[in-house]
This record gives C-alpha cells, sequence and structure tokens, in this order.
C-alpha cells in the first residue's frame, strides 16, 4: 500500500500487526463493534482485513487513491470500521456509547476499540475512561498501542505517559500488559479481557519499525513513513521469506465464523 | 400561510414544559435515551430520572466525551437527547459534535439550556454563538422556540427528524405567548401579529426567534402607536431556513429587522441577510441582537437593556430604518411580579 507514493502510515501498521492479527483472527465477530479511534491505522485494518476475508487483496492498490474507499484516514465509509475517527481521542466515547446501547438492547456483543498511546494526551480519553469504568461496560475492550510514537517524535519525549497501566488501573479498569509483537501473549490478554466483568485494556508494548527495523533508519518518523524503491523491495524479499518460514495461519472469513460465540 | 394572533404581556408562565415533554415522549418511544451533564434539574431532567431513570445517563462534566457516547448510542440504535446548558453543548465539544454526531447524520437530539444573555452567570455560561456553531455544521437542524405551547411540540417534532438537531430552549419560567390552537411551525416561517393581508405591502418586518419574539410583540405595539404597519415573523426553524418565507415577507417589506438573543454574526440576522443579499434585493436592513462583544454577568433584564436586546431598542432601531426622527415611541412598562417573566 505504501509502495505507490513511497510514504503512507507504515509504522502504525508495523506497531499494531499483531493487534489486529490477534483481534481478527481470535476476538472479534461480524456482531462486535471495532472503533478505530486513530483513523491512520486504516491501513492495518486493510492489510488484516485481506485475511478475514473482508477485504479483496486487489484492492489494496488502491490505498490512499483518489476515489477509493480505501481512504488513508477511515472513516465510517471504510468497510468494517463504525465510526469516523482520525481526529484524536474520540474513539473511545464511541466505543462506550456502542457498549452502553449494546447493554440497553439485551445484545451480547462486545465493542472494540484500538487506542494509540498519543491519545492518553488528549483529556478526552479520560473523560471516557471514566463514564465507562463507572457505567460497568464490561463489553468494551481497549486495545492500546504503546509505539511511543507520535509526529513529533517519541511519546517520552513529548510528554511523560507512563506509568501507563497504573493510570488505566486507577480509573478502573482490568488492565493486561502484554508485549504487542507476541501473538500468544496478546491472544490471552484478549481472552482475559473477554471474561472481565469491568472494561478492558489490553496495553501492548510496540515498535513502529517492528519487522523492519534492519530495512529502515532509526530516526524514521513513525507517525508517516516515507520509503525509497529500494527499501520497498527489500522490505518485500524479507517479508516474503519471513512469510515461508511462520506458522500459517488459516484464512477464517467472519461469515464462516458467525456465531462461533456461545 | 396561516397568521396566528399572538397574547400580549402578562404572560402567565409554565414550568418545566421540556422535562414533561421528553418523559412523555420517551413513554411513546422506547428507544429514547436521556444523557446529562451534571445539570439534571437545571435540564429538566429530573423528571425523566425519576420516572424512567433505566434510560437516564448522567455523563458528569465531560461533554466532549457525552457527545461520543451520544453518537455510539445512536449507532446502537437509539434516540438520544443529551441536555446542559447551551453554552457547555458548543462550545466545548463542538469538533465531538462534528465528526461524531454531524458528519454521520445521527440521531441525536442536543438540547441547551439557557440561551443568549438569559443568564447572569457572565460570558462563561451565555451561549451567545450557539446558533452560529450550529449553523455552520452540514446535516444539523436548528431550532430555537418562542414559548411554553411550542416546547412540548418541538420535542414531538424534532424527534421526527432523523438528523442530529440543536434545539435552543429557555430555562426557568416559560411564557405562554399563544393560544391553545398555536402550532408550532418547522417548516415555515409564520406571521404571529400583524394587520396587513399576506399580499399587503407592510412597513416593516420583524423577524425574531426565541426569546426575542415577545420582546418584538412589545415592540410592535409602540411602533404601530406612530402609524407604522408591523409584521411579526416567528422564525423557529433557523436551519434549514425557509428561504421561500421570508423572501415572501421581505418582498411585500419596507423595512426588514431581525431580533435575536445571541450574536449578529453567524445567527438569524446573519441567515436572513444571507437570504436577502443572493435573491439580488434591496431593503432598509438592521440586526438587533448582541453586537460582537462578549457580555458581563447581569440580570437578564439589565443585560437585555444594557446590550441593546430590549424592545424599546428595537423600537428605536426600527423607527429610525422607517424613517422616523427622535423621539421614539416608548414601550408600555408592564408590570411583572419580581422573578417572574416578563418581556424586556
Amino acid at each position: 500500500m505504501v509502495a505507490r507514493e513511497g510514504f503512507g502510515y507504515l509504522g502504525q501498521a508495523l506497531s499494531a500487526a499483531e493487534i489486529f492479527a490477534a483481534l481478527y483472527l481470535d476476538a472479534l465477530t461480524p456482531d462486535d463493534d471495532l472503533v478505530v479511534s486513530p483513523g491512520h491505522y486504516a491501513i492495518v485494518h486493510y492489510a488484516a482485513g485481506v485475511e478475514i476475508g473482508r477485504i479483496d487483496p486487489a484492492e489494496l492498490v488502491t490505498y490512499g487513491v483518489d476515489g477509493s474507499r480505501l481512504e488513508s484516514i477511515g472513516t465510517e465509509g471504510t468497510p468494517g470500521l463504525t465510526a469516523t475517527c482520525g481526529s484524536l481521542g474520540q474513539g473511545l466515547s464511541v466505543a462506550a456509547g456502542l457498549a452502553l446501547g449494546a447493554r440497553l438492547n439485551g445484545s451480547a456483543k462486545r465493542v472494540y476499540a484500538v487506542v494509540s498511546d498519543g491519545e492518553m494526551e488528549e483529556g478526552q480519553t479520560w473523560e471516557a475512561a471514566l463514564f465507562s469504568a463507572h457505567h460497568g461496560l464490561g463489553n468494551l475492550v481497549v486495545l492500546l498501542d504503546r509505539n511511543d510514537s507520535q509526529v513529533d517524535g517519541p511519546t517520552h519525549q513529548v510528554t511523560t505517559l507512563e506509568p501507563v497501566t497504573d493510570k488505566w488501573t486507577a480509573f478502573g479498569w482490568d488492565v493486561h500488559a502484554v508485549d504487542g509483537h507476541d501473538i500468544g501473549g496478546l491472544r490471552a490478554a484478549l481472552g482475559a479481557a473477554q471474561r472481565s466483568a469491568r472494561p478492558s485494556v489490553v496495553v501492548a508494548e510496540t515498535w513502529t519499525l517492528s519487522g523492519l527495523d534492519h530495512l529502515l533508519p532509526d530516526e524514521a518518523d513513525g507517525h508517516f513513513l516515507k520509503v525509497t524503491p529500494e527499501q520497498i523491495e527489500a522490505a518485500r524479499a524479507h517479508l516474503t521469506e519471513a512469510e515461508r518460514d511462520a506458522r500459517t495461519v488459516a484464512p477464517a472469513p467472519w461469515t464462516s465464523r458467525k456465531g462461533e460465540r456461545a | 400561510m396561516t397568521t396566528v394572533k399572538a397574547l400580549r404581556a402578562p404572560y402567565t408562565t409554565v414550568l418545566k414544559p421540556y422535562g414533561s415533554a421528553l418523559v412523555a415522549l420517551a413513554r411513546q418511544k422506547p428507544n429514547v435515551v436521556c444523557l446529562g451533564a451534571d445539570l439534571t434539574r437545571q435540564t429538566e431532567t429530573d423528571l425523566f430520572r425519576d420516572q424512567l431513570g433505566e434510560r437516564f445517563f448522567n455523563g458528569a462534566m465531560s461533554e466532549q466525551n457525552l457527545m461520543g457516547v451520544a453518537a455510539g448510542l445512536a449507532r446502537a440504535g437509539h434516540q438520544v437527547f443529551v441536555n446542559t446548558f447551551g453554552v457547555f453543548a458548543t462550545r466545548r465539544p463542538y469538533e465531538q459534535i462534528a465528526m461524531q454526531i454531524a458528519y454521520p447524520a445521527l440521531d441525536v437530539k442536543i438540547v441547551g439550556l439557557m440561551p443568549g444573555l438569559s443568564t447572569p452567570g457572565g460570558p462563561s455560561h451565555q451561549a451567545t454563538d450557539d446558533i452560529a456553531l450550529m449553523r455552520a455544521l452540514p446535516n444539523m437542524t436548528v431550532v430555537d422556540v418562542a414559548d411554553a405551547r411550542e416546547i412540548p411540540q418541538a420535542v414531538t417534532a424534532i424527534s421526527e427528524i432523523p438528523g442530529p438537531v440543536y434545539l435552543r430552549l429557555k430555562r426557568g419560567e416559560i411564557p405562554v405567548l399563544f393560544d391553545e390552537d398555536h402550532r408550532l411551525d418547522l417548516d415555515n416561517v409564520v406571521v404571529v401579529d400583524g394587520e396587513t393581508a399576506p399580499d399587503e405591502p407592510v412597513d416593516l418586518t420583524i423577524f425574531a426567534t426565541g426569546m426575542m419574539v415577545a420582546t418584538a410583540l412589545a415592540a410592535a405595539d409602540a411602533l404601530r402607536g406612530i402609524g407604522i404597519s408591523v409584521d411579526v415573523v416567528n422564525v423557529a426553524c433557523l436551519k434549514p431556513l425557509d428561504t421561500a418565507g421570508v423572501l415572501r415577507e421581505v418582498r411585500r417589506s419596507k423595512a426588514v429587522v431581525t431580533a435575536e438573543n445571541h450574536s449578529v454574526i453567524g445567527g438569524l440576522g446573519s441567515a436572513v441577510a444571507e437570504v436577502i443579499a443572493e435573491a439580488g434585493l434591496a431593503v432598509p436592513f438592521r440586526r438587533v441582537g448582541i453586537q460582537d462583544t462578549f457580555a458581563r454577568a447581569a440580570s437578564a433584564r439589565y443585560l437585555f437593556e444594557h446590550y441593546g436586546l430590549g424592545s424599546q431598542h428595537l423600537v428605536d432601531t426600527a423607527a429610525a430604518l422607517c424613517g422616523r426622527s427622535a423621539p421614539f415611541p416608548k414601550v408600555a412598562e408592564v408590570r411583572h411580579e419580581v422573578g417572574a417573566y416578563s418581556p424586556v
């Protein structure tokens, strides 16, 4: 997707690839709602969407192209996304409303929200955290991408967010801290989050160069990566090789998994 | 078009017509949900909380979150009424309303009480630009009602609108300006006080909205006393504006004044001026309202007079616009009990 123009929200895809893989393959059902609060993460949603039969792989080349439905910053027009986000800090509130609405409807659905660590700088995130805990929204699960990256550089240089897990705990949330590139850890955390009676947050420690760190420069702008054609080709070769060695997970379209959760 | 004959001050008043109407609506529509922001009694939603508590949620003092929660609830199939003071309902969560409610055109009704200079709370509490802000949002309907007859009808009417609505409401004692047969009209601007036939020329048309309808009625009587024929037009729905109706009234008027309890920038005055200008009409025109300033903390009566929203100021402005010279006629004083409603 970034090859055509040589830039895009690649860092977000690299930090969150395993988060989306675990979410889509293990947790999310067609009945559930998904809010991706940093709309920039649409890129990884598209890539992962191919694996669950939600998006045609041939469509990926239209990412960010004028008139394409695969917009670079996702909206509710994006297949599979529930709200229009991208102005950071707003998604969790919508997810809380969806979770409350589902409870009022007597629905067993869950609401998943992908939230970036930079969004903890927005006061609204903490308004939503208070609201969700107070109203006992156990059907709400947040996947927090703790990639320590924002537009102006590493998040810890911009402001101090630590202690992240203590903050969410103090706000009344069920907190699960994991290595965000460890699929097994993510799956276990998601499972625990689903069983919680309180709103849950999976704090996933990640890296915006994960998997391609030997190809991309350390000082790369994690928010909006620029890549050369040579880097693209090297990355393709590297990922093809990695995929050959990787444990293969069979595609599992949502439609075939509908009703799987008892 | 029908001409309604409006009543004259002193007006009887009604308490909590909005809160009662919302409960009645929710009893009819099981999907109605009521949200608040730590102003439950002040927004008359204590009635809802006490009678339909399972559908009432206090979102605390966090309006940005509340608008997002409202959007989520609406996406889950609920009709959501968000209640707080107008200033807090519009300025602080503006971006949240834009992105989460207006852009997807969700079924969320934002009810902002305490409009303009009706509160002694000063600039922090006075919603003086809420109409301008909400008018600028695509998909948003903007309603400001004149009296206690219109409020329950407005609740029903906006519930029938599928998309987002901003409803601006006076708080506290609500005057009864119209008789029992009065019907709120969100589709048309309506002459509520006039002596000319609908197709006859008139010296002056006053387009008024919300609390300024009562002010305009008092001013109209004084102006008629010096031989100026006046139509008072109630504009209950500021967006979408009944453009054809505005033009119909402007075309037969020798002068036009707008009257709003709001900044003259972006509100009724701007909306009517846009219609006049785009139609290529030239008519003597003035906007009565808050003249691009913040206001102080003082009584509503003081503020209305001090910032030029009083009926005497309306008379002076209109008489001069109609070519009359001072001294202008005095608006009749209306006896009222302390704390009771009266037009200023």
